[in-house]
């Protein structure tokens, strides 16, 4: 499908997209890192926010800085910074999550000038009153700094139409999962991820122009999967920054039809009821959205979630994708693993940095994974 | 009925023929730089050597990092299932393999039937596989062949704390100019490799009965020494190094 060339170039090439973006259209953006990042806070001032997944290509710079176990991410998007590379930003939003997370915030402030800066220190354990109370405190705060720093006013009829442009375009990316995970044929995993990719850097507006005509040539049959025999895969982890994890999993008989992913199902899932106060609202989608493991709601919530999404989306196998030096998801994945076994569930654990291992190993894991199904 | 299976690996290449589901014949070459024609020349060479010819032959599988080279054949498998494969069909008593081979080892445990239920498999770098060993017998001047043989008369082992093959290979010369015993030192080097094999092995919960197979399992100091690391008996296959292509010709005989 033509339209989904663009969603294509702007995920390989999201620089440009930013850099477009600037100079075109004025546009003031705000770089974020994670799916706990309140976006429609930033949209609501009229700022473009724009997910950062770390840069592609040699680590140098960011390494005077970092010890080797920070994960590439975080290496990478200091990387980005310091090569000027994101000169396009007015500003960078820091959610509180992993402790790496926090050390990039901390040499973020200190080493880079985009103008706006914010950590917004939210709340752990996720499962009290007082958290939620908590919660809406910091997005009210976060509210406020946005507003001193750049000048404007955000009302709550702005933030009451951002959560509807925002659940739109999040109902059209679960619908969008939910074709391919009934019918892994009509769409390449590939595709989908493009998809979901370039929403987080897209123009909301724009994306959410384009997602109907998106959805509408998925159900005529516009775009082409292989079509063969295909395991159906849940993939659980936290970024995945790596197309061809879909394409070489495609070639050794398998698809992914669900994700457990924060650039994934965790950054669409929880519609939020617009009706009360908006702020508010927001926190409710944090509280009730399924949890990363830098998050606590309960002991079970994590491992009950991945086993109820293996039997809706009738996943014949878990792959866990662990970025290196994760520290939340490695510290999960043995507990995790444990639901996996318990349920009798196969899964297998595909630990990878900024860079995959050789295709030709992958294959070799993939393809065993597959027969094992 | 002949059946073939054809393991083009990393450093050699093995081939093996099965008639009536026995094993009548293996062949091993080197690989060199072109996988197609070494998967091609070890099995005409194993042919010729059983008096066969192409067309007696059923079904051929193909495995090992080559598998997908050859245009010869039914079928192309990952190492991994044929090892499992082969060891179960030959050992079926056998629970958990240890394939250690030139450039990767890999654990994985069976199912009573012999299917893989879990594996694991080293993917960032040399240490605990047959290239670390290889590198360290040049450092040493020994040949490989011998190193089991040698490490066994060891009083002790050297220690050689570093993972790196590169800073390993430093260490092993620092430890050579000492005066350290080269019987030491080879026995510390298996000591390293088993460390590496036996960390890979636990994580996937290996248990007894365990099998070691690949070219590494022919190294009798590397099987003593992670034996000792695991705790368990390890036993080694009649064919360590063509197990995966035994495994592949069986995999053919049920296509």
């Amino acid at each position: 499908m033509k339209l989904l060339d663009e969603f294509h170039g702007i995920r390989d090439d999201p620089y440009t997209y930013g850099k477009k973006l600037k100079a075109e259209r004025n546009r003031k953006i705000i770089g974020y890192f994670c799916s706990y990042t309140p976006e429609e806070i930033i949209y609501a001032a009229g700022i473009h926010p724009m997910r950062l997944f770390g840069a592609q290509g040699e680590i140098t710079l960011a390494d005077t800085h970092f010890q080797a176990y920070c994960c590439s991410l975080v290496r990478g998007a200091l990387e980005g910074a310091l090569k000027g590379k994101l000169n396009f930003l007015d500003g960078t939003v820091f959610p509180h999550t992993c402790d790496s997370i926090q050390r990039l915030s901390d040499v973020w402030r200190l080493n880079t000038s985009f103008g706006f800066f914010a950590d917004v220190v939210l709340p752990v354990k996720l499962n009290s009153e007082s958290a939620r109370r908590y919660m809406t405190d910091v997005l009210s705060k976060f509210r406020n700094n946005l507003e001193k720093g750049f000048g404007r006013r955000i009302e709550d009829q702005h933030l009451r139409k951002a959560i509807d442009t925002y659940n739109h375009i999040r109902t059209y990316l679960e619908q969008i999962y939910s074709l391919h995970s009934e019918n892994p044929h009509i769409i390449s995993g590939s595709d989908v991820y493009a998809i979901v990719r370039a929403s987080m850097i897209m123009d909301r507006d724009d994306l959410l122009d384009k997602l109907p005509a998106v959805v509408e040539g998925i159900k005529r049959g516009d775009t082409d999967a292989d079509n063969g025999t295909k395991k159906r895969i849940l993939l659980v982890g936290g970024i995945c920054n790596h197309p061809d994890v879909y394409r070489i999993l495609e070639k050794s008989g398998g698809s992914v039809i669900w994700d457990d992913l924060c650039t994934g199902s965790r950054y669409f899932s929880g519609i939020i009821d617009n009706s009360g106060d908006p702020v508010e609202s927001l926190a409710n989608r944090y509280m009730e959205r399924p949890v990363c493991p830098a998050k606590h709601l309960s002991v079970k919530s994590r491992g009950e979630h991945l086993v109820n999404l293996v039997k809706e989306k009738e996943a014949d196998g878990v792959i866990f994708l662990l970025l290196k030096f994760c520290d939340p998801h490695a510290f999960d994945y043995p507990h995790m693993k444990e639901y996996c076994n318990r349920q009798g569930i196969p899964c297998m654990v595909l630990e990878i940095e900024d860079r995959l291992p050789t295709e030709g190993q992958l294959l070799t894991r993939f393809e065993t994974f597959m027969h094992m199904l | 009925m002949y059946f073939a299976g054809i393991d083009i690996g990393s450093i050699t290449s093995k081939a093996a023929i099965l008639k009536d589901g026995r094993v009548i014949g293996v062949r091993v070459i080197f690989t060199g730089y072109n996988a197609e024609l070494a998967g091609w020349n070890v099995y005409r060479e194993l042919l010729g050597e059983l008096g066969l010819v192409a067309s007696d032959v059923d079904k051929i599988v193909s495995t090992g990092y080559g598998r997908n080279s050859l245009s010869f054949v039914d079928k192309a498998v990952t190492e991994i299932i044929c090892h499992g494969t082969g060891a179960h069909y030959l050992y079926p008593h056998v629970r958990s393999i240890i394939d250690v081979g030139g450039q990767d080892s890999k654990a994985m445990v069976l199912d009573e039937g012999g299917r893989v239920k879990d594996f694991a498999m080293n993917d960032k770098c040399a240490a605990g596989t047959g290239r670390f060993l290889e590198v360290m017998a040049r450092a040493l001047e020994v040949d490989l062949d011998a190193f089991g043989d040698i490490s066994l008369k060891a009083e002790k082992a050297a220690k050689i704390s570093s993972i790196c093959t590169v800073f390993a290979e430093s260490e092993v010369i620092s430890l050579i100019s000492k005066g350290e015993q080269r019987e030491s030192i080879i026995a510390g080097i298996h000591e390293s490799v088993a460390s590496r094999i036996s960390a890979l092995a636990m994580r996937i919960g290996v248990r007894e009965p365990v099998m070691m197979t690949g070219g590494v399992a022919k190294n009798r100091g590397v099987v003593k020494a992670l034996e000792k690391k695991l705790r368990m008996t390890i036993e080694v296959s009649e064919y360590a190094q063509t197990n995966g292509a035994v495994g592949a010709a069986v995999l053919a005989m049920k296509l």
